[in-house]
């Protein structure tokens, strides 16, 4: 009963607990529809209705798997929904595809070249489903012996019989077997599997030919026939290991990170060996590179020769940037990346938001983290964020409901917005802050140059 | 996969197929024909084993007839049944008693795609053992003999040739 009582109490704690809240944590999906038509608002998507589109048809490819090295482009102004998208992709696919999401700074590190850490993004977004044929002995217990030394310290011995309707064998233990015996609390006429390799039990109920005894018995008993044949069988089952899964090839990595050449080469020949052999098949899922203009020309040319291979994943970019310089040259490029790989690439718009799914979006955020806002105060939400942009908006959302619960009112109203609006300045208004205070401020005597321009390089 | 000949019967004495599952992995040897592999230092990391005195089987090959040999089996002559089954290409050994089932699949049949008949199994008991013997049939035979052919043609080593090399 007390243990039952303890179950219950974990549950309640499951339900309530609070989870955190990210700028991306209301998408649950693309919100398309069966023929891949987006509908208006679905899953915490709202309009981008022909990019939703196109992603979805990019989403039918990586599903069909068939299609090796694409690159698909999100372009779009800041603000636009571009990694909402690709966050969206991400849950669409679900968690047997290979996600792997990173920003274009991610890979510049003074331990690592820029190369290797690209070779492992895209390694990674390839998944192996193996088959795998393990040993499992399946019985009715006839009898568990345990046997420990009087001394009270030394190993224990054990001895395990188990049957089938045919036949019956006489196991020895080891210490950890025991351990899990023990733990289980298996008994005489119970029916288990135990897995021959990890060691692994499960009581798959009680024989039928013990139903009679009157033993004290929980609800949940489950009777079962006692297995026929033999003993040891052979069982079938699927494991998914992410290619290049650190947990596998630990003590291959070197102490830079760096995964050498002739382990690659070894790791390809033993899934092309399993890819032969029918046992192991591959998942190719999908590499997401934000901020994908922070790249260099050396990468660019890289993932060139990379998308060609045919066990590459689907590589999504996302950027924000018009016609800029390529990071490492002094060209211009459209989205600062080369012409050949833009080439390459499909390339999905993202178009700014009207007024009305500005709307939607703040209400869905309002919901997430959990405020209530009069419709008013939505009303004026709305405008500020179509005046300045939707991330300072959302900001808004947060502090102004601080602001509402500091006067103990439980909606916020045009008020409290206000008052948020007052105590944090947008961009433009910081800047035109800067501009007239210029004077105060240290260093100024710098800014005279105009041209001044951000060094990437 | 290794395979050792007797080169005065020419016959096959040890059939072994190398697995190992993971990368980085200890060779095992899967034995279908001779005595099983020894294995060392088993009491560190075992988790479950059929006890020493339960019953094993080992394969072996003769001239004109298939055998396995099961010991460790105590019961007397009556108590056992062997079947061909031509659904699973298995032999079926049971015991009366219910004491011992194993299903013995016959892997050079299987290789010829050819199916066990019953006529061919014969099986007797002496000290502990059930010896079960099946006749090879015609194309097993045949097809043995183009492959000792083949064999012949390798020149066989010495033990002491052997001792000589130095593996790195």
């Amino acid at each position: 009963m007390a243990a039952a009582a303890a179950a219950k109490i974990a549950e309640v704690r499951e339900t309530t607990r609070v989870e955190r809240i990210g700028a991306h944590s209301h998408i649950r999906g693309l919100g398309l529809d069966e023929s891949l038509e987006a509908r208006h608002v679905s899953q915490g998507l709202v309009g981008q209705v022909t990019a939703r589109r196109a992603v979805g048809i990019v989403l039918q490819m990586v599903r069909d798997g068939r299609i090796a090295g694409r690159a698909v482009l999100l372009a779009g102004q800041p603000g636009t929904g571009k990694t909402a998208l690709a966050t969206a992709l991400a849950a669409a696919l679900g968690l047997d595809t290979p996600f792997t999401s990173m920003a274009g700074s991610e890979i510049y590190s003074l331990e690592m070249s820029k190369t290797e850490a690209l070779t492992q993004a895209i390694r990674k977004s390839i998944g192996v489903r193996i088959k795998e044929e393990t040993e499992i002995i399946e019985g009715e217990v006839v009898e568990v012996q345990i046997e420990r030394p009087a001394t009270g310290v030394g190993t224990k011995v054990g001895k395990l019989i188990l049957k089938t309707t045919d036949m019956e064998t006489v196991y020895d233990l080891g210490g950890k077997m025991i351990d899990s015996i023990l733990k289980e609390k298996v008994q005489s006429g119970d029916v288990i599997t135990i897995d021959k390799a990890t060691g692994k039990i499960t009581r798959l109920g009680r024989s039928f030919a013990r139903a009679r005894d009157y033993d004290a018995t929980g609800q949940q008993t489950r009777f079962v026939q006692c297995p026929e044949g033999e003993l040891q069988k052979g069982k079938k089952w699927c494991t998914l290991v992410w290619y290049e899964s650190r947990i596998n090839i630990i003590e291959f990595i070197g102490d830079t990170g760096e995964i050498k050449t002739e382990v690659r080469e070894q790791i390809n020949g033993k899934v092309a060996e399993w890819r032969e052999e029918g046992k192991a098949e591959i998942i190719p899922g999908v590499l997401f590179i934000d901020e994908v203009h922070m790249l260099d020309i050396e990468c660019f040319s890289f993932l060139n020769r990379a998308l060609e291979n045919e066990m590459s994943p689907i590589v999504i970019m996302a950027t924000n940037r018009g016609i800029t310089k390529i990071r490492g040259t002094t060209y211009k490029s459209p989205h600062g990346i080369p012409l050949d790989l833009l080439d390459r690439t499909i390339i999905i718009p993202t178009q700014p938001y009207e007024e009305k799914e500005l709307r939607e979006i703040l209400s869905i955020r309002c919901e997430e983290e959990d405020c209530q806002m009069s419709d008013n105060a939505l009303t004026v939400l709305t405008r500020i964020s179509k005046e300045t942009s939707l991330r300072y908006g959302m900001q808004l959302i947060m502090t102004s409901s601080l602001i509402a619960r500091k006067r103990k009112a439980h909606e916020v109203d045009v008020e409290d917005i206000k008052r948020a609006y007052q105590l944090f300045f947008d961009e433009g208004r910081s800047v035109q802050f800067l501009r007239e205070y210029q004077q105060e401020f240290m260093f100024n005597e710098l800014d005279d140059k105009d041209d001044l321009e951000m060094e990437t390089n | 996969m290794v395979e050792e000949y007797n080169l005065d019967t020419n016959v096959v004495t040890r059939r072994a197929w190398r697995c190992n599952k993971q990368l980085k992995d200890e060779d095992k040897w899967d034995v279908e024909i001779g005595d099983p592999q020894p294995i060392y230092n088993k009491e560190e990391n075992m988790m479950i084993r059929e006890n020493s005195n339960q019953p094993f089987i080992s394969r072996r090959i003769t001239k004109t007839n298939l055998e396995w040999r099961i010991r460790n089996l105590p019961y007397s002559i009556e108590t056992y049944s062997v079947m061909a089954d031509r659904d699973s290409r298995c032999l079926i050994v049971r015991t009366t008693n219910k004491k011992y089932y194993k299903k013995l699949e016959i892997p050079d049949l299987d290789r010829l795609n050819l199916i066990p008949e019953q006529e061919n199994v014969s099986f007797s008991h002496k000290f502990n053992t059930l010896i079960i013997t099946y006749k090879k049939p015609k194309k097993l035979v045949e097809m043995e003999k183009t492959i000792l052919e083949e064999i012949k043609q390798v020149q066989p080593k010495h033990q002491q040739d052997m001792n000589n090399c130095k593996p790195s």
